[in-house]
């Protein structure tokens, strides 16, 4: 391997030998939990500024280079969106990592294996991002969610806990299998696991203008995969359980890693290697993204519980992330397919802050054990926490899309791409919009209990670890910043729409 | 007239009541006398502020004066304008009027957790300023939707008992308009970015006003624009928020949602509907006028039969609005400056009615018309100032409220008699439900629910004058001088006729 390919694939192994190095630090001093997350958080942000310097963005200014280096024999690329993506998932650890202890260490539960498996699903979902090739696409998919149903089941003495842990697992497998036979019919049709490959095959079939029967069963099979892991209607009846039952640190990190990854999985599947048959799949997700957003805030409306409310709103933003999707597969022109792959990784990196601290508001307030996911434990929280009350204000009112949070500005990217595209997809952009509204009306509802309910009369003080605080500082921080840091704003565009435009290379 | 070349007067404006706000951030609540210095403090610099503007405009200068342009998001062409014409500065001389007013008259209610509370009040007032001064159609709509918030939770944490079931309206209401609008003005962007190949000037309202949409394309972005500031208004149909908003919200709140709030919609139409898709305004027209002389004749006929005071003064603005629809789309000079007319004179009115009937619950705890009476004897001074506002809002001739409806009869009739003879004949209700409402509080016997208030029933105090007192003397002086307002605002209003291009024909009605 020469010197370059060995910087491209650098981050990736850090993040693993970041997972070991915990494990050897949890023999050496057991039961510290302040040092595996010291050691955690510092190397996480070795590994962001190795990808950041190392990497093809240096500065984010100027015009961004658009090719990548592949590597181990071109299965594995680093290029703007990879890294994008890496930095992202890296932020998600971060954070996870920074509200797990105020959760866990109450409650008894390891620090160390709660971050080693977490670190091991992080790496997971980097492969996965910079995947070229459908066996280590499968692979990194595959790292990245078997430690996910060892979380979501981390509290192995409580039931809810393992019961959503086994929906977790049993649809997770199930849909994963799914999906190899779908990559098996592609590969059946193409003769090559290669993503460029694929991609070249079926531009050949299309321009012949017939695509073999056996090819659409294929893609049938990956779009139902595909539906099942962004938990998009009607593969999301895991999502309210696995949520609700999982620590709730995990929950948080739930609904965003896996959720940003399985977007990964979509554009470096969809987009780069299927996207000559966009036509024969932009429909469908269009009409899946309608649906789910609509489903997903129905069924939220009705819940008293916060973690399955945000587990429904979480997927009603999966169906906000998919029109980006759909108005890549429906737009005429490249600028548009453009911005629609755009609006998808902005909005993923908004949503990632916001509901991510809108969790750790959540993890926070059950710092101490008894108090429960119910929308009540929030009565009052105004005035017993005022700060957490303001932060969880913060990421709700971005949640539902209020200017200048981060959330308006994902919604309009998002927009601005589908109305670009026209046609259906304006009809898109306008049940997004409705959607947005109706959003409003069980998020606001918790900012009712929060500052228009009286605390109950037991209710004690709320108090907040260090390691959560400046997590939620970041979050929030981040939240109001992508919006209304104009320097920050454009750099974030630009980079976004490169990430876009070196996905799209080849097509 | 002051030279004000080289001052952002703009941003200071906009910017004050933040500022007062992030300072009120780090005053120890408990400090309540600090806080509330701080916010009337502060909603006079404010107010000053927008004297300062006023003194240096330049009255008949076509455009906007003193315009601030920085680059905001330059990816897509987004920019911090904002820029004041003749409409703009007095809305805004009655947003920050009112705004202080109200902290003022917030003073006494307000109990609990003052210091929220006037944060809240300050975040709100830079949204409104915002509004009517933004220039860029995504600053805009930001601050459109900053207004939301803070109203959100001044009627959900000090309204009244069923307050959470208002404030939840209210909001999803609001955002139901305004998310639609929002994805008309993204493809209204994107529109003139793929006509010109360049994001530059793509959310500037003065570039793409006249920029010519195809027509489909202005029905659909028209007709989003108008859901939104329609149901701000409120117009009939979609009036049914405001009711519940006002009897729910605290008597500040009150004053705000009926004196800008509701003004926020008349001047959308104003500035942002009718010259970007003009020709879409001239199709839909007719249409509107017809929901005008609705709201008018359903605000006022519902109105009678309304038991509490808020809610009859609530239909009574959804009556009073529909002057202004009706004034805006006629599409004449006299029907547009008699709207913009009353729209100021409405919330002078409207605002100092919502006081006065505040001033009675703090000592009655009670708005209900049937448990009042005989006020006239109990509360001389109060009854003799809500007398001369009710009469105002009747519009007696003299003072303010008469001005504003009469140009807009005047500006209607030249387009359909038919619709002026109908607005005109819907002044006789107004008539009715003011008189009859007036008489039942402050004349006949007193209630038995008085007599039990006994010697608590004292007369206005010194604070409570000193709200009243600014909005009494405004009553008078644009009843009698409304050239004070009419001057400033004429030229912009033949400028907006001029973008929309013909007349409306005579054929309507």
């Amino acid at each position: 391997m020469t010197q370059n390919e060995w910087l491209a694939i650098a981050p990736v192994l850090i993040v693993a030998g970041l997972a070991l190095l915990v494990i050897v630090v949890d023999l050496v001093w057991p039961r510290r939990p302040a040092i595996v997350t010291g050691a955690a958080v510092v190397g996480i942000i070795a590994a962001m500024v190795v990808t950041v310097a190392a990497g093809p963005i240096a500065g984010l200014s100027g015009q961004l280079p658009l090719e990548g280096q592949t590597v181990f024999n071109g299965t594995y690329i680093q290029d703007q969106l990879s890294v994008y993506l890496d930095l992202l998932f890296m932020a998600i650890a971060l954070l996870t990592i920074l509200f797990a202890p105020d959760y866990l260490e109450p409650r008894g539960l390891p620090m160390a294996e709660f971050t080693a498996t977490l670190l091991f699903a992080i790496t997971g979902a980097m492969l996965l991002a910079g995947a070229q090739d459908l066996l280590l696409l499968f692979i990194g998919l595959e790292l990245l969610v078997l430690p996910g149903y060892m979380l979501a089941g981390f509290a192995k003495r409580d039931g809810l806990s393992t019961e959503g842990a086994i929906k977790y697992f049993l649809l997770g497998s199930f849909s994963s299998a799914i999906l190899l036979f779908g990559l098996a019919f592609v590969f059946g049709f193409t003769g090559t696991t290669n993503i460029h490959g694929i991609a070249d095959q079926l531009r050949s079939f299309t321009d012949s203008g017939n695509l073999p029967v056996g090819l659409a069963m294929g893609l049938a099979l990956l779009v139902t995969a595909a539906a099942f892991k962004i938990a998009a209607v009607p593969f999301h009846y895991w999502t309210p359980d696995a949520y609700q039952g999982s620590p709730t640190p995990v929950t948080g990190y739930l609904s965003v890693g896996p959720k940003v990854a399985a977007f990964a999985l979509l554009l470096r599947l969809f987009v780069e290697a299927l996207g000559p048959i966009r036509a024969d799949w932009g429909l469908v997700i269009g009409i899946l993204a309608a649906v789910t957003m609509t489903v997903g805030n129905l069924a939220a409306i009705g819940q008293d519980n916060i973690k399955r409310m945000l587990g429904y709103s979480s997927i009603a933003h999966t169906g906000y992330i998919m029109v980006g999707l759909a108005v890549f597969a429906a737009a005429p022109d490249p600028a548009t397919q453009a911005a629609g792959i755009q609006g998808v990784l902005f909005y993923a990196l908004a949503y990632t802050v916001m509901n991510l601290g809108a969790f750790a508001c959540v993890s926070a307030l059950q710092r101490r054990p008894g108090v429960t996911s119910q929308i009540s434990s929030f009565a009052g929280l105004g005035r017993r926490a005022p700060l957490l009350g303001v932060a969880m204000t913060l990421f709700l009112l971005s949640l539902v899309g209020i200017p200048p949070t981060a959330g308006f500005f994902g919604k309009a990217v998002i927009i601005l791409s589908a109305v670009q595209g026209g046609g259906w997809l304006t009809v898109l952009a306008v049940i997004l919009m409705l959607n947005a509204a109706l959003a409003a009306f069980y998020y606001l509802r918790v900012v009712v209990t929060m500052y228009m309910r009286e605390p109950a009369e037991n209710a004690r003080p709320v108090t907040i670890g260090t390691p959560t605080r400046v997590g939620l500082l970041l979050a929030a921080v981040a939240t109001l910043a992508i919006g209304l840091l104009p320097a920050l704003t454009g750099s974030m565009l630009d980079w976004t729409l490169s990430a876009a435009r070196s996905l799209l290379l080849g097509a | 007239m002051i030279s004000l070349s080289g001052i952002p007067v703009l941003s200071l404006i906009i910017f004050t009541p933040l500022v007062g706000a992030l300072i009120l951030a780090f005053v120890p609540g408990a400090n309540v006398r600090a806080v509330k210095a701080i916010a009337l403090g502060t909603g006079l610099v404010a107010f000053a502020f927008s004297i300062v503007a006023v003194l240096g405009f330049h009255i008949g200068d076509p455009g906007f004066q003193y315009q601030e342009t920085v680059s905001w998001i330059p990816f897509f062409g987004i920019q911090y304008h904002v820029g004041m014409d003749g409409i703009s500065l007095a809305l805004v001389v009655l947003t920050t009027l009112l705004s202080w007013i109200s902290i003022l008259a917030s003073f006494g209610p307000i109990k609990t957790r003052t210091k929220e509370y006037m944060i809240s009040f300050l975040a709100l007032e830079v949204g409104m300023l915002g509004v009517f001064l933004a220039l860029d159609l995504f600053l805009f709509y930001i601050f459109w939707e900053i207004v939301l918030v803070p109203m959100y939770l001044i009627i959900g944490i000090w309204g009244g008992a069923n307050r959470i079931y208002a404030t939840i309206k209210f909001v999803l209401y609001t955002l139901v308009g305004s998310l639609l609008m929002l994805v008309a003005i993204l493809a209204t962007a994107f529109a003139y970015q793929s006509a010109t190949g360049s994001w530059n000037g793509a959310f500037d309202l003065l570039t793409l006003k006249g920029f010519g949409f195809d027509t489909t394309f202005q029905l659909f972005s028209f007709l989003a624009f108008f859901l939104a500031f329609a149901i701000k208004v409120p117009m009939w149909p979609f009036h049914t928020w405001l009711p519940d908003a006002h009897v729910e919200a605290p008597t500040a709140g009150s004053v705000i949602l009926a004196g800008v709030l509701l003004k926020l919609g008349g001047y959308g139409f104003l500035r942002f509907a009718l010259p970007l898709y003009p020709q879409a305004a001239h199709d839909l027209a007719g249409i509107i006028i017809v929901l005008s002389l609705i709201a008018i004749i359903y605000g006022a006929i519902v109105s009678i039969v309304q038991p509490d005071l808020k809610k009859l003064i609530a239909y009574s603005s959804v009556s009073h609005m529909g002057f202004v629809t009706l004034g805006i789309f006629v599409f004449t000079q006299q029907g547009m400056q008699g709207a913009i007319l009353q729209m100021v004179n409405h919330g002078i009115i409207t605002g100092a009615l919502f006081l006065c009937v505040g001033i009675l619950y703090e000592r009655t705890h009670d708005r209900r018309i049937a448990n009042m009476g005989g006020l006239a004897g109990r509360m001389p001074v109060w009854a003799v100032l809500f007398g001369f506002f009710i009469f105002a809002s009747v519009g007696l001739p003299g003072l303010a409220g008469f001005v504003g409806e009469f140009l807009v009869f005047v500006g209607t009739f030249a387009v359909s008699p038919v619709a002026a003879a109908v607005a005109v004949f819907v002044m006789i209700f107004g008539a009715v439900y003011l008189l009859w409402m007036f008489q039942r509080v402050a004349f006949v016997e007193p209630s038995e629910f008085l007599r039990k208030l006994g010697h608590h029933l004292t007369d206005i105090d010194r604070v409570e004058v000193l709200t009243l007192a600014p909005l009494f003397v405004l009553t008078i002086v644009l009843g009698v001088y409304p050239a004070l307002v009419l001057d400033f605002i004429q030229q912009p209003v033949t400028q907006i006729l001029h973008d929309l291009g013909a007349p409306l024909t005579g054929a309507l009605l």
